[in-house]
């Protein structure tokens, strides 16, 4: 390569605008070492770029002046810095100085942004949490009403069991005769059953099937014992007429009827209104 | 400029040596326009502009140990510091390349003589120039001179390859160099 090589390459032209990479740039170096030529070259399109800047030239305020005297005034140790290394040379104080404001101005800058950032992620958890937690809590309450409602069916399932256990109780006992009581000429549908302890005499009544009575109408058990009527008390209907219905005591009977007599019961059957009897058997 | 100067180069660079500061203050009212029209080239507001001078001749002042004669004239080495010192401060700033072009494109207003706030002493021949350079040369000049901005990032910014960045750019400085002859 040769002088004229560089001249003709277009590098010094790049060269002189700074705009040479940095390869190019130790290329040309050395041949500007190696070449006069190319030297005087660089120093003439040097001189060019230089001419055109300089035309663009503008005078500056005369603050500026005026602060740069006061600042070279300001700093006595100036006047005997010559003995200062380059790298205390490379870092003036003015520089420093806005670095360093201009570097808290960032981290205040970076620090806010994070800690908006921050918040922004919190709320956006917390609000999630939150949409959660009422979700939850409705679940909860919902799941505390079906528990409570559960609870009271247990009971009334309970109470309902040991009815059904009561009963149970009373026909399971050997000593318990069995009195069916199917439906009269005028009621044919109807049907009970008595269930009547040989040994404690207690008596009991089971409805197999009797029409509800109006509100003011209430059945009555009857006994017949000897011929005559005796009153063994009114039972309900209803979802108790599901279960045996504690009567009264009686050491003999022959018959037993059930008349539908006014709420409360009656001394004396109403025949008309008798709609099931039954023999005791034997 | 030569013929306005009163003291060499080198009486210069040894009254500055010597801590002078009538020579400091002459090389100020000598070398400030040049420099500072530098600055606002490249930082584009005046207010940055004037920080940048001051830092320059505060480099200047400081440094002036390290400037090695043989290497290059003074006006070159203080150039050279005011267009780092300028760029320095415009990345510090954060200026995206965008800006830059941007930048390059606005200031060009500043060629049109009526439009500009501070009348350039030489303006005439400025405008010569100007008007003798295609836009295109133009731009390509002030982005690599004034912005410092690599043979790449020109051509990304133009649109244009990278060979054609370098042969624009050599075509630009050579009309540079026949319209200066003609001043």
């Amino acid at each position: 390569m040769d002088a004229q090589y560089f001249i003709s390459s277009g590098l010094i032209e790049l060269y002189a605008a700074g705009m040479a990479s940095e390869q190019e740039v130790q290329e040309l170096e050395a041949a500007m070492r190696q070449f006069p030529e190319v030297a005087a070259a660089v120093e003439t399109y040097r001189r060019n770029m230089e001419e055109y800047v300089s035309l663009q030239r503008l005078t500056p305020e005369a603050a500026v002046k005026t602060s740069l005297f006061n600042q070279i005034n300001n700093e006595p140790d100036l006047q005997d810095s010559l003995q200062k290394t380059d790298q205390q040379m490379q870092q003036p104080k003015l520089v420093s100085m806005t670095e360093t404001k201009s570097l808290s101005w960032k981290w205040i800058a970076a620090a806010s942004a994070a800690l908006l950032i921050g918040s922004l992620i919190l709320n956006y958890v917390f609000f999630n949490r939150y949409k959660e937690f009422k979700e939850y809590k409705d679940k909860y309450q919902s799941l505390l009403l079906s528990q409570n409602s559960i609870l009271s069916k247990e009971n009334l399932y309970k109470t309902r069991l040991e009815q059904m256990q009561q009963s149970l109780d009373v026909i399971q006992d050997p000593d318990v005769m069995k009195v069916k009581m199917p439906g009269t000429k005028a009621f044919p549908e109807a049907m009970a059953t008595v269930f009547w302890n040989q040994s404690s005499k207690q008596v009991y009544v089971k409805v197999n099937k009797l029409p509800e009575p109006a509100a003011d109408k209430q059945y009555q058990l009857w006994a017949i014992v000897d011929g005559k009527p005796v009153s063994m008390g009114v039972f309900e209907m209803g979802d108790t007429a599901q279960l045996l219905q504690k009567m009264q005591i009686t050491g003999a009977a022959q018959m037993f009827a059930v008349t539908l007599e006014k709420k409360g019961g009656a001394a004396a059957p109403t025949m008309e209104q008798m709609y099931v009897a039954g023999k005791v058997p034997g | 400029m030569g013929a306005t100067l009163t003291y060499t180069e080198i009486e210069l660079v040894q009254g500055l040596q010597a801590r002078d500061e009538k020579i400091f203050s002459y090389l100020y009212d000598h070398y400030s326009p040049a420099l500072y029209g530098v600055a606002l080239k490249i930082v584009t507001d005046e207010a940055s502009a004037g920080d940048v001078l001051q830092e320059v001749f505060i480099k200047i002042w400081r440094n002036i140990d390290r400037y090695d004669a043989s290497k290059g004239r003074l006006f070159t080495w203080m150039l050279n510091i005011a267009r780092n010192t300028a760029i320095d401060s415009l990345r510090s700033k954060a200026h995206k390349l965008d800006q830059k072009v941007q930048d390059v494109t606005s200031t060009s207003l500043m060629y049109e003589p009526q439009l500009a706030v501070h009348l350039p002493v030489d303006h005439l021949g400025l405008t010569k120039v100007i008007d003798g350079l295609p836009k295109d040369q133009r731009i390509i000049i002030d982005l690599a001179y004034f912005k410092g901005c690599t043979q790449e990032e020109i051509a990304k910014v133009l649109e244009i390859p990278l060979g054609t960045v370098k042969t624009r750019m050599r075509n630009a400085i050579i009309q540079l160099r026949i319209l200066l002859k003609q001043l």
